[in-house]
């Protein structure tokens, strides 16, 4: 039933949302096999790939939960030496994934537990100290992570018959977690998870009083997002084959959050594009890198003031006032 | 008289030194519209806090359908159906009617379906406005929004803190209106400081001063009683 007071999604909501899919699904694919003649330009996009996955994870927990988890890249990293070890020691690279995975999102959730009792800020503050205290773990494990020396020449993983994947085949495998992170996202977000979860970002007393487990949807954001990090975090690893407790320290889980609060924050495509513009970008910087981190802290500060809704909210402010304008124009005239 | 639907015996709480309520005991009955009135600060809604959940009291038991719930979190309570609302109004207010609704549609077992979403929403004359954002409606519309919510839930007892508080005086009679025709839909439980409120509505009222139950009964006699009249009611505009 779709009538007026009708509390389900129309078809016309799918429509917004599957042929962006669909365009984003093409691109994802065919952008790093359009550029696999330059191998650089192909790890851009590939690294491109990994931040969208990790953006939609941050997207879940910031964008639609409400929470701001600053160890976001530490619960990555927990993934990524997880897998390493694993596969140096002898496991299959696709069976180290996902335990990787597993890994890092019972880890992420048990660090999600401040969250039940600090709210905004306090929980983000929670989490900068969270974060500073898994790096430091990172460096003082050293016989797990190699400590600050970090860990290099990790190679590819090999397919699971037994042949050798090259970079470009795993680009592809890069752009299908994508747009497999992507299409997780838009399932939650219309689900009643998802509602749950917008209802907890609002005002998570209300959401409790109307019958919502607001401790237990929490911790299965957390869960979820965290797996978004451990996935992305077991595939970098190999990608780059060099890690170290500087791959997933604080400024790495900064820049994650940039991008979502960038893109716009609760938007599927907001942080998506937040990630494409901002990982190139950050390539293209480099060469400047004295001055890389004063324009990215300048973003902060302009996406801040400027744009606290991202770009995403920002095209739809423009169109807002006129639509909004015209029944309470029509109200006051009725008044008089 | 219909079965008890909510039973508190002994209810205490206590803020570090300062005591807000002090041994209450309270009983009401299916069907049964309970007043509670008071001075500012003598433990009303500490008492709808401790009976929904949102505070645990220092002692007291508390039945609600005949199960205990104290104890219960904030969201069993709801889910057993004893729902309430805020002083101060509390929407989504960034989200639209339409989604503050689906919301409250999400964990409830006994969720009405969409013809009964529709004809609660005009009957609350929403329904036109289920596309706005529920904080951009007037303070009245979005009262009615805190209603539907609840509504939708099928709660059997409804706490309504203050529903009136912060209304135009023509806004007050609309409400009185709906909140009379609401008796009919669900049993309610009322903290008011409008006694035009508590005369209409109220089968029982419950006085508390200080923490403490100063009287009990029909309206009535409660607002012809002479401890009532000295203590609360001569000192505002009845």
């Amino acid at each position: 039933m779709t009538g007026p007071t009708s509390t389900t999604l129309s078809v016309h909501d799918w429509k917004r949302t599957v042929v962006p899919l669909g365009v984003f699904a093409v691109l994802a694919f065919a952008v790093p096999v359009a550029l696999s003649g330059n191998r650089y330009l192909a790890f851009v996009a590939g690294i491109t790939l990994i931040h969208i996955l990790w953006a939609s994870g941050m997207n879940l927990l910031y964008g639609y939960t409400g929470l701001m988890p600053l160890m976001f890249a530490g619960i990555a990293g927990i993934s990524a030496y997880f897998a390493v070890d694993l596969t140096s020691s002898g496991w299959s690279f696709w069976i180290a994934l996902p335990l990787g995975a597993l890994m890092a999102s019972v880890a992420g959730t048990i660090l999600g537990l401040p969250s039940l009792r600090l709210k905004g800020f306090y929980f983000t503050l929670c989490s900068l100290v969270i974060q500073t205290v898994i790096t430091l773990g990172f460096v003082y494990f050293a016989g797990l992570t190699n400590g600050d020396t970090g860990i290099s020449q990790i190679p590819l993983p090999t397919a699971p018959g037994g042949g050798t994947i090259s970079p470009a085949v795993f680009d592809l495998i890069l752009a299908t977690a994508a747009v497999i992170g992507v299409v997780v996202l838009i399932a939650i977000t219309r689900s009643s998870l998802g509602k749950r979860l917008v209802a907890i970002r609002e005002d998570d007393e209300l959401a409790e009083m109307l019958g919502i487990n607001v401790t237990r949807y929490k911790m299965t954001a957390f869960f979820i997002g965290s797996l978004f990090a451990g996935v992305g975090g077991a595939l970098y690893a190999p990608y780059i084959g060099f890690i170290s407790p500087r791959s997933f320290d604080v400024l790495i889980s900064m820049n994650i959050w940039l991008m979502v609060a960038f893109g716009g924050r609760g938007t599927i495509w907001g942080p998506v594009v937040g990630a494409v513009i901002l990982v190139p970008l950050s390539f293209l910087l480099q060469e400047y890198y004295t001055v890389k981190d004063v324009i990215y802290g300048l973003l902060i500060i302009a996406v801040i003031v400027l744009m606290p809704g991202g770009i995403a909210s920002g095209l739809k402010r423009t169109a807002r006032p006129i639509e909004a304008a015209a029944p309470g124009m029509a109200e006051r005239r009725g008044a008089k | 008289m219909s079965e008890i639907l909510l039973e508190a015996r002994g209810v205490s709480k206590r803020f570090g030194g300062v005591v807000a309520l002090k041994g209450i005991d309270l009983v009401q009955h299916r069907g049964e519209a309970v007043g509670m009135i008071g001075p500012n600060g003598s433990g009303k809604t500490t008492f709808v806090n401790l009976m929904s959940g949102h505070l645990k009291g220092n002692t007291g038991s508390i039945r609600f359908d005949g199960r205990p719930i104290e104890g219960r979190n904030p969201y069993q309570i709801a889910q057993a159906g004893l729902t309430r609302t805020y002083q101060a109004v509390r929407v989504f207010g960034e989200l639209t009617v339409r989604e503050n609704v689906a919301i409250a549609l999400v964990d409830t077992p006994n969720a009405i379906g969409q013809a009964g979403v529709s004809e609660l929403a005009d009957w609350l004359r929403i329904g036109h406005r289920f596309d706005a954002r529920a904080g951009g409606l007037t303070l009245l519309e979005q009262r009615q929004v805190e209603l539907l919510m609840r509504l939708v839930q099928q709660p059997k007892l409804m706490m309504l803190d203050e529903p009136v508080g912060g209304l135009s005086s023509a806004e007050v009679r609309t409400m009185i209106a709906v909140l009379s025709e609401l008796k009919s839909r669900c049993t309610i439980f009322v903290i008011e400081h409008t006694m035009k409120v508590i005369r209409e509505l109220a089968d029982k009222v419950v006085v508390l001063l200080a923490g403490e139950k100063l009287a009990e009964g029909p309206p009535a006699d409660i607002l012809a009683d002479q401890r009532v009249i000295n203590r609360y009611l001569g000192n505002i505009d009845a």
